[in-house]
C-alpha cells in the first residue's frame, strides 16, 4: 500500500523535478555565456543526489551535468574553486559520462578523474560504487 | 615508531584474541583450528591447537577474568574452551543456525556472548548451571542481511550489530536470572530480550566493526564507502556524525579514549580520529609510517600502475614517475588489517594494542611516544 502511494508521489514529483532541471539548464547556459563554468558545473551538481528516482530525471540531469562538464577547459583551476562537498557527486558523474564510451566526453572525464582523485582520494571513488541508495 | 613488534605468525590470519595476562595469543590461522602462540624468551610458541571446527573459525575471544576463549566458525558452531590442567577442553554451544557464524564476543561480566551470523540472526549465550551447559536465545527477524560485527555496552545488557544491510542497531539483551534489573536507570526502563532500542540507517552500504567508548556514551561503526559513523545519545532521537575520508574503507575499530578511536582496514596503516572539544569527529592522521604522496596515485603506491594505464588513455603518453612496488613503503602490515584488540596494561597508561591481517602479522602498536594524541588520551 505504501509503496503505491509512494510511486504516485513519484511520479507528480517527477514533472516537478523536470521543470527544475529545464531552469537550472537556462541558468547554466546563461552561466557559460559568462564564461563562468565552475559556476556553471555547481549549478548543474546541486540537488543531483535526493530523491531523483525517476529514470527521465535521471537522464535530464545528466544530460545538464554534461553539458556543464564538457565546458570546462582549465580543470586545475576549476578544483581550486570548488567545494569539496561537490566531490563525491561530481565522482559519480564521471563514472557515468566514462559508462557512455562516447570518446569526446570519456577524453573529458578522465581527465578531470585524475585530478579529483588526487584531491579527494580512493574514499571518494569508493562512495562513488558503495552508495546503491542515490544513484544518479 | 608506533610499531613495537611485527611477528608473522601465518600467510594470513582470520581474527585473534589475547589471553588476560597478554603472554599468549589466539589466533585463527585462516583455517578451521585456532592456534595459541606463547612468548618465551622473545620467541613466539605456539603451545595449543584446538581442533574442532570443520570450517574457518570467523571469530575468537578470550575473556579477560575467567580465561575462557570462545570461538565461532563458518561451520555454525561455537565452543566455548576451558582450560583444564595443561589442555583446553571444548564445550559446544548449540546455536542451531543454518548459515555461518560471522563474529562473537564476550559480554564485559563474562556471563553471556554474543554471535552475529550469516543467517540474518544474533545468538545471546549464557550459562545454565543447573544443567552445565550454554544455551542460546536469538535475535530474529530484524537484521535484512549478514551481521558482520556485535558490540556490548558496559552495562551488560546493551548489544549494538553491524550488518551488511547497511544499518547498525541497538537491542536489549535482558536475560531473566541472568541479568540484574536495574530500576530507574536512565538508559532503558523496560528492557525485553531482542527489543531493538534503536536501528541506525546512516550508510548505503555494508557496515562493521562497531564499538562502544568506555562510558558507553558513544557508539562507533564503518561503512564500506569509506565512511566512519560517530553516534551519541543512543536513543528515540540519536546525534550522529558522518566522516568521510579520503583513503580505503575500514574493516574495524577500536577506542582508546572517549575523544579518539582507531581504524583498521585496507590502508594496512592504522587511522586515528579524534574528537575536539566540541565533539567533532575527524581523522588526524595515519599512525605508522607512510610515504607522503604529493600528486596521489603517482608515488609508489600500488595503484599508481593501474591508473597510470587508465589516464593514459587520455594522454598520449604515461607519467614516467608511476613505477613500482606493490608495497606500500613504509607500512608495516602489506595486507588489509581486519582486526585490532586493545593490550592495555592495569593500572599503565600507556596505551597499547595489537592488529592482525591478511598478510599473516600480528603487529603490536604503543602510542606511548606519540605526542600530538596524548590530548585525546
Amino acid at each position: 500500500m505504501m509503496a503505491a502511494a509512494e510511486k504516485f508521489v513519484e511520479a507528480d514529483n517527477a514533472e516537478a523535478i523536470i521543470t527544475r532541471i529545464e531552469h537550472k539548464s537556462r541558468k547554466i547556459e546563461s552561466l557559460l555565456k559568462q564564461n563562468k563554468p565552475v559556476e556553471a558545473l555547481k549549478t548543474a551538481l546541486e540537488g543531483s543526489s535526493h530523491m531523483i528516482r525517476d529514470e527521465r530525471c535521471k537522464s535530464a540531469n545528466w544530460i545538464v551535468v554534461h553539458r556543464a562538464l564538457m565546458a570546462i577547459k582549465d580543470v586545475e583551476g576549476m578544483f581550486s574553486s570548488l567545494d569539496p562537498e561537490y566531490y563525491d557527486i561530481l565522482m559519480k558523474y564521471l563514472y557515468r559520462g566514462l559508462s557512455t564510451g562516447d570518446r569526446p566526453t570519456c577524453d573529458q572525464c578522465l581527465r578531470i578523474h585524475e585530478k579529483l582523485t588526487e584531491r579527494a582520494g580512493l574514499g571518494c571513488i569508493l562512495r562513488s560504487l558503495a552508495d546503491t541508495v542515490n544513484a544518479i | 615508531m608506533a610499531a613495537v613488534a611485527v611477528h608473522q605468525f601465518a600467510q594470513c590470519i582470520t581474527c585473534h584474541a589475547w589471553s588476560p595476562d597478554h603472554s599468549m595469543v589466539a589466533l585463527c590461522p585462516n583455517n578451521n583450528e585456532v592456534h595459541i602462540y606463547r612468548l618465551v624468551n622473545d620467541k613466539w610458541e605456539k603451545v595449543h591447537v584446538l581442533q574442532k571446527h570443520d570450517q574457518i573459525v570467523s571469530g575468537i575471544d578470550w575473556s579477560g577474568k575467567s580465561n575462557r576463549i570462545v570461538s565461532v566458525s563458518h561451520d555454525r558452531n561455537s565452543y566455548v574452551w576451558n582450560r583444564e590442567g595443561p589442555e583446553w577442553v571444548p564445550t559446544l554451544v548449540i546455536l542451531r543456525l543454518n548459515r555461518a557464524a560471522l563474529c562473537v564476543q564476550w559480554s564485559p561480566k563474562e556471563n553471556k556472548f554474543a554471535v552475529g551470523s550469516g543467517a540474518k540472526t544474533v545468538c545471546v549465550c549464557y550459562y545454565e548451571q543447573e544443567n552445565n551447559w550454554w544455551v542460546s536465545k536469538v535475535i530474529r527477524k530484524k537484521h535484512d542481511s549478514s551481521v558482520t560485527s556485535v558490540a556490548w555496552h558496559p552495562n551488560n545488557i546493551l548489544l549494538a550489530t553491524t550488518s551488511t544491510d547497511g544499518k547498525c542497531r541497538v537491542f536489549s539483551t535482558f536475560i531473566k536470572g541472568v541479568d540484574t534489573r536495574e530500576s530507574k536507570t536512565g538508559s532503558s526502563s523496560d528492557p525485553k530480550f531482542g527489543e531493538q532500542i534503536v536501528q541506525l540507517d546512516l550508510s548505503s552500504s555494508w557496515t562493521f566493526g562497531v564499538k562502544w567508548s568506555p562510558s558507553g556514551n558513544t557508539l562507533a561503526y564503518v561503512g564500506h564507502n569509506s565512511m566512519i559513523y560517530f553516534v551519541d545519545d543512543i536513543g528515540p532521537s540519536p546525534l550522529a556524525q558522518n566522516v568521510a575520508f579520503r583513503n580505503l574503507p575500514l574493516r574495524d575499530v577500536q577506542f582508546f579514549s572517549e575523544k579518539m578511536v582507531i581504524g583498521v582496514g585496507f590502508d594496512c596503516n592504522p587511522m586515528i580520529f579524534a574528537a575536539d572539544k566540541s565533539g567533532l569527529w575527524s581523522f588526524i592522521r595515519f599512525l605508522g609510517e607512510r610515504k607522503e604522496s604529493l600528486s596521489g596515485p603517482k608515488s609508489g603506491s600500488q595503484f599508481s600502475e593501474a591508473f597510470g594505464k587508465l589516464y593514459g588513455q587520455a594522454k598520449h603518453g604515461l607519467s614516467n614517475d608511476t613505477v613500482e612496488p606493490s608495497k606500500i613503503q613504509g607500512a608495516v602490515h602489506d595486507n588489509c588489517i581486519n582486526c585490532i584488540a586493545l593490550l592495555n596494561k592495569k593500572g599503565s597508561e600507556t596505551k597499547r594494542f595489537s592488529t592482525s591481517g591478511m598478510d599473516g602479522k600480528v603487529v603490536i602498536w604503543d602510542l606511548g611516544n606519540q605526542q600530538d594524541l596524548k590530548e585525546y588520551l
